[in-house]
């Protein structure tokens, strides 16, 4: 699996994107802090954390004795700029070259 | 980002395909700075980061509280390129470069000590993404980020 396809695989899920969410709204988390958001078992929580940082999209580091969750935005932000902005160029070229056409027709 | 957030610590980590040494040269030599950090000149010396616009105005001179190339490199942050993020506190930034083997470097880049900064946080949260995404594709591809 690549890089993407894991990050791709992570997000393809409502439970992991909510947890992004959340460290999006306030970073550096524990555990304990994000299981008392869902109803889930602390196992189940972990499994889904475990996918995340796999993926890079969730760092974890240790600040004394808690283990702190970081949203780390890189992965997103790589996507898009290698996938997105080059799809978003062709539909923007697209466009004026109809803006052209019709311009030319007219 | 679209809300603002109340973090104090932000933590950036990506894969470069290429060496330490690679690595800690383009975040140290003004000569790949250039090309990727917003044009700007970083030079360490004498114990100070300094980072110089274009016109080399100064952007930033802040003390490096830790250098053990090519591992980790701390240093304080001060946004001089703007009064209001100048007039704020000073915060705290540390890369750690570690080898992955099969030529990758995991790099992560922890800006912290932002208690004092919120303009300063809101500000970089854009920019380190901007900054990091153009580090990779300049040592990936020699090519700079348009």
């Amino acid at each position: 699996m690549t890089d993407d396809d894991r990050v791709f695989k992570a997000l393809a899920d409502p439970t992991r994107r909510f947890l992004l969410d959340r460290l999006f709204m306030r970073d550096g988390r524990t555990l304990t802090e994000l299981e008392s958001e869902l109803e889930m078992t602390r196992f189940g929580v972990m499994k889904h954390l475990r996918i995340l940082e796999d993926a890079g999209l969730v760092v974890t580091r240790r600040q004394g004795r808690e283990k702190l969750h970081f949203l780390n935005p890189m992965p997103i932000r790589l996507i898009h700029d290698r996938w997105i902005d080059k799809y978003r160029e062709r539909q923007v070229s697209a466009l004026l070259d109809l803006k052209t056409q019709l311009e030319e027709s007219a | 980002m679209t809300t603002a957030t109340t973090t104090t610590t932000q933590v950036y980590q990506l894969f470069i395909r290429a060496t330490p040494e690679q690595v800690w040269d383009a975040i140290t030599k003004p000569e790949f700075t250039t090309r990727y950090f917003y044009a700007s000149r970083v030079e360490l010396a004498d114990g100070r980061r300094r980072a110089y616009g274009p016109d080399g105005e100064l952007w930033g001179d802040s003390a490096i509280l830790e250098e053990d190339p090519p591992h980790r490199l701390v240093h304080e942050w001060q946004g001089l390129y703007d009064p209001e993020l100048a007039a704020e506190e000073t915060s705290r930034v540390t890369w750690e470069i570690e080898p992955q083997g099969d030529g990758v470097t995991k790099l992560t880049l922890v800006h912290d000590r932002l208690e004092g900064a919120p303009k300063t946080a809101a500000s970089v949260a854009g920019g380190w993404m901007f900054v990091l995404s153009g580090l990779k594709t300049l040592l990936e591809t020699g090519e700079t980020l348009t």
